[in-house]
């Protein structure tokens, strides 16, 4: 059962998060869709007084009373010099953010479950130094720090992941509550912008233990016919499906057998060969396929229902496969 | 490059730090209470702060609900039982040390610090109740600055700032609200009237006269040095003998003692007054004493206080207790004399005298009358008695009896002025004479460094008044005993065996020079600054050009006002703010300019080599200067660490510029 207490925080809480949504609304139909590049300048700046700021604010109004009321003169000079202190800080509350360039630098591809981690800088072409600014994804802070004048800052805001595909990156908020946390100046920004999510790979043994069940029940070879070309020391990395377990067992160390590279076969990593029923495990563990095969050097392609990756090998070949992978949109289910 | 870090916990380190600035503005806030409260509420706090503080350096875990909640009990059942009340300004300023002590254990993150500051700033606003000396401003200032600095060491998310920028951030936040307060302190409309009254600290201990005149009142009065009010003079200065400042007006003897009535006592229009004689402006400004009667030079005619009537014993009142120090202008005439049709009525109550007490003095009285010729021969016999007789003038009397009259004529014959006064008055009233005591001050000293005169509780005094021939004269019955104490003081009229201590204190010419200039810059600051209310507000808005300054033309003005002072610091902020220009790209620019000068002009898109290189070519002779200088410069400018250019190079780089004359064309 809930407390009065709670209830009443709920529905505070409810009417803030409403609040929050309808002047979110007006700003974003306000401002409109923002460059990758953007300068806060006054008018997009926007200030409130915090919580603390609306106490001060009490207090001062009670010390105005009590002044007026016992006409001291004193009294009067405290409330004022108070008065002229929020005014001061309101001020310099919004001149900490206004002028701000705020500008998106990247957003590298991450495997879906882990965080996006999208990069900006925001430069300050002021002599102004400024104290305490924060950014965040929404209204929680997620980065804070100080940019000296005449200097650029970087932060990434970290955004969490779940499914492949397109991530959106919702409305960025820059915000300061410097320099007596009494008013808090906030700039919202929104950005078009999208990070790509992998799959995620599929635990490692699980697949390499499927995908041989997968062999050794259909007959078809996954791993194309390379040429052998020797023996080497096992290193941390290596599949397993390579270690020569008869010379390991005969030797007492782990061996690892080697291919030639110019007579490699191309390993193909094909959508119609995993057993898996579903769409989303079989590109993951696709997904975990094509990891391993990168780490081994291999040369591979992949084959997807629509869609086909020639072999090859390196660092902008694995980036193609997995962003094909992230993008794969099954066409009909009557086809697979 | 900087770098917007996630958030995190703050440090041990920074923690101790930010909890160590929130100490010291506390304890600078409760310093003018600390030696006032009771004194567990000083242990209470100091001890809180210190255990808070060792808390937090050593780590300990901060105290459970089960200490604290029975510690704020505890806490404010002692309060209620020090104070008998929690409300009203001593058991208030009681009970926010409390809190702040309270506050101040159960701070964890600094989250709540403005809680602490708002407490701090009402314990502020609490020592003004008591007093508003000079000290006011620094500690205004100082107080509110350790909180700023304080709120802005809290609320970073960051590491802390190292104290000297949390200074100059302080006083940059400081000066710029500085104009601020001064408009509002000005033109903020101010209202004359309390909303509701609340005792306020020390009026009950406030010295001054009473309402009643006891023997003994006003000898105990001069023994106190504090200033009862300033007079400035617009124009002539009374002489010291015509210096009679009135008081309450005495009417009424019950054998013993003599007691003010003047509360129902109708109002004595002036158009009713005949004037005479030369009369003196003032501007005096009276310390509050908690009563309603008003100080005026005699005898008033003109004042300025609104609120404020002229009694038929023609005593200044005010409608309201004088609570606040209070200013107000007044025209006094060396005579007034009173046309009032009910005078015979009026005057009757003054010959009224209690049956019975002091018989010695009634038959005295009778005896003397009759064999005088008139009214004024029997008063001036009296006061040839005060003269010729043994009668001395002394601020330790002996205490008197039931019938105080009769034992100082008869027995004691010492006495000081309300001895006098009272004695004489007694003595008319008994031939059938009207007469009354005035209680006032008589005399004051004036301060030469502003011209002020200043009377003090010491200037105390009583005389008396005596209807003769249809009009209220003025006899002082102490000036036929002791003459000097009209003239000079009482200090020249007490014999050596009174405060022999305090007269050469205070004749030592520098303690003297001391005092007064002391006494000076009290009095512009009571004059100028705490004086400062709705009646200097109106004057200084008639000054600015307004003809009937109202509430609107006030709040008008105090808008604009603020607009304009927050519009220039906007500008200020946007604007205004110039950076440090870079010491190495400065020492360049000078490099740059010597071969302008000699010719070789920079243009806008050429880099420091290339300049160079063309420089060179050009002023062959100056070769090797030109690329050793530009060689420098690029090294210092390009591949030093961040942005910290290292100063012995720099320094060598400066020598090089400096000694670096080009030939020209």
């Amino acid at each position: 059962m809930k407390g009065p207490a709670e209830t009443l925080c709920a529905i505070s809480a409810g009417i803030r998060n409403a609040l929050r949504e309808r002047s979110n609304q007006w700003i974003l139909k306000r401002q409109g869709i923002d460059d990758v590049s953007v300068t806060l300048h006054r008018r997009r700046t926007y200030i409130l007084p915090t919580r603390a700021g609306a106490f001060f604010a009490v207090v001062v109004l009670m010390l105005l009373i009590g002044s007026l009321n016992y006409a001291n003169n004193m009294g009067f000079a405290l409330t004022f010099l108070l008065t002229g202190v929020g005014l001061v800080a309101m001020h310099h509350c919004h001149r900490n953010l206004a002028g701000l360039c705020i500008s998106f630098k990247q957003a590298k591809p991450v495997f879906a479950g882990d965080k996006a981690q999208f990069e900006f800088i925001i430069d300050n072409t002021d002599a102004l130094s400024r104290s305490q600014i924060g950014a965040g994804l929404k209204e929680a802070t997620a980065v804070c720090g100080d940019i000296r004048a005449k200097n650029r800052a970087i932060f990434a805001l970290p955004l969490v992941t779940s499914k492949r595909g397109w991530i959106t990156c919702p409305r960025i908020e820059l915000s300061t509550t410097y320099p007596l946390g009494l008013f808090r100046a906030w700039a919202p920004v929104h950005m078009d912008l999208q990070a790509l999510v992998y799959p995620r790979p599929t635990n490692r043994l699980q697949t390499i233990l499927s995908a041989s069940s997968a062999q050794s029940l259909s007959g078809l070879s996954l791993i194309g016919e390379d040429e052998f070309s020797g023996l080497r020391e096992y290193r941390s990395g290596d599949s397993l499906r390579n270690i020569a377990w008869k010379s390991a067992a005969s030797r007492g160390i782990l061996l690892v057998k080697e291919y030639k590279e110019g007579g490699q076969t191309p390993l193909w990593i094909d959508w119609s060969q995993l057993p898996y029923p579903e769409t989303e495990t079989r590109l993951c563990a696709m997904c975990r396929l094509v990891i391993d095969a990168d780490a081994e050097q291999q040369v591979y392609g992949l084959r997807l229902p629509g869609v086909t990756v020639s072999p090859e090998k390196g660092h902008s070949h694995l980036h193609h496969c997995l962003r094909e992978l992230a993008m794969f949109a099954p066409a009909k289910p009557s086809r697979s | 490059m900087d770098k917007l870090l996630p958030l995190h916990e703050p440090s041990a380190q920074d923690r101790r730090i930010r909890l160590l600035w929130l100490l010291i503005a506390v304890l600078f806030v409760s310093l003018p209470h600390l030696l006032q409260v009771n004194i567990w509420i000083t242990l209470m706090l100091l001890g809180v702060g210190a255990w808070r503080y060792a808390l937090e350096y050593r780590n300990w875990s901060m105290p459970s609900a089960w200490i604290k909640v029975p510690l704020v009990f505890a806490a404010l059942a002692a309060v209620g039982f020090t104070y008998r009340s929690i409300t009203g300004v001593e058991a208030g300023t009681g009970l926010l040390l409390v809190m702040l002590a309270l506050k101040i254990l159960e701070t964890k993150t600094g989250r709540d610090l403005i809680v602490v500051s708002g407490i701090c700033w009402f314990l502020m606003f609490a020592a003004f109740l008591r007093e508003q000396q000079l000290w006011a401003i620094p500690y205004i200032l100082f107080g509110i600055s350790l909180s700023v600095a304080a709120l802005i060491q809290v609320h970073r998310v960051s590491a802390v700032l190292p104290a000297r920028q949390v200074i100059i951030k302080t006083a940059g936040i400081i000066i710029q609200a500085l104009p601020i307060m001064l408009v509002l302190f000005f033109l903020f409309p101010r209202i004359p009237a309390p909303f509701w009254a609340m005792s306020t600290v020390g009026s009950s201990a406030q010295t001054g006269l009473s309402d009643q005149l006891n023997p003994g009142d006003i000898s105990s009065l001069s023994r106190s040095d504090s200033v009862a009010f300033r007079v400035r003079f617009n124009g002539a200065i009374p002489p010291a003998s015509e210096r009679y400042w009135r008081g309450p007006v005495m009417t009424y003897f019950n054998g013993r003692e003599w007691s003010w009535a003047d509360r129902g006592e109708p109002i004595l229009s002036v158009e009713e007054l005949l004037v005479g004689g030369t009369y003196y402006e003032y501007e005096l400004m009276l310390e509050p004493h908690g009563r309603e009667w008003l100080l005026a030079l005699e005898s008033p005619v003109q004042w300025s206080q609104n609120k404020a009537y002229l009694s038929a014993n023609l005593q200044l009142i005010s409608q309201i207790p004088v609570r606040q120090r209070i200013a107000y202008t007044a025209r006094s005439y060396q005579f007034v004399q009173k046309q009032a049709p009910d005078v015979e009525r009026h005057i009757q109550a003054m010959r009224h005298l209690p049956s019975g007490s002091n018989p010695e003095t009634l038959a005295f009285a009778l005896k003397l009358r009759n064999e005088s010729s008139s009214d004024s021969d029997y008063l001036n016999r009296i006061l040839d008695m005060f003269r010729q007789q043994n009668f001395y003038y002394t601020l330790r009397p002996p205490r008197l009896g039931n019938n105080p009259v009769d034992q100082f004529l008869f027995a004691s014959r010492r006495g000081f002025c309300e001895h006098y006064a009272s004695a004489f008055a007694t003595l008319a009233r008994a031939a059938n004479i009207p007469a009354r005591v005035v209680t006032g001050y008589l005399g004051g000293e004036l301060n030469p460094m502003n011209n002020d005169l200043i009377v003090r509780q010491s200037d105390a005094h009583a005389w008396t008044e005596v209807w003769i021939d249809g009009n209220w004269l003025r006899v002082d019955p102490t000036a036929a005993v002791a003459p000097q104490r009209i003239e000079l003081g009482l200090d020249e009229a007490l014999s050596a065996s009174d405060f022999d201590f305090r007269r050469n204190m205070r004749n030592t010419q520098l303690f003297r020079q001391a005092i007064l200039s002391l006494d000076a810059v009290n009095a512009a600051w009571n004059r100028w600054v705490l004086a400062f209310g709705p009646e200097m507000q109106q004057d200084l808005l008639r000054n600015a050009g307004f003809d009937k300054p109202d509430m609107r033309d006030l709040i008008l003005l105090m808008a604009i006002s603020i607009s304009l002072l927050l519009a220039a610091l906007a500008y200020y902020l946007r604007f205004g703010i110039r950076s440090k220009k870079d010491p190495l790209l400065q020492t360049y620019e000078t490099f740059c300019k010597k071969l302008a000068d000699s010719g070789v002009i920079r243009h806008r898109s050429e880099g420091p080599a290339s300049f160079a290189a063309r420089a060179s070519r050009l002023r062959q002779t100056d070769r090797s200067h030109i690329e050793s200088i530009t060689q420098l410069y690029i090294g210092l400018r390009y591949e030093s660490i961040g942005s910290i250019v290292p100063t012995a190079e720099l320094r060598q780089l400066t020598k090089l510029v400096k000694a670096f004359k080009p030939t020209s064309d």
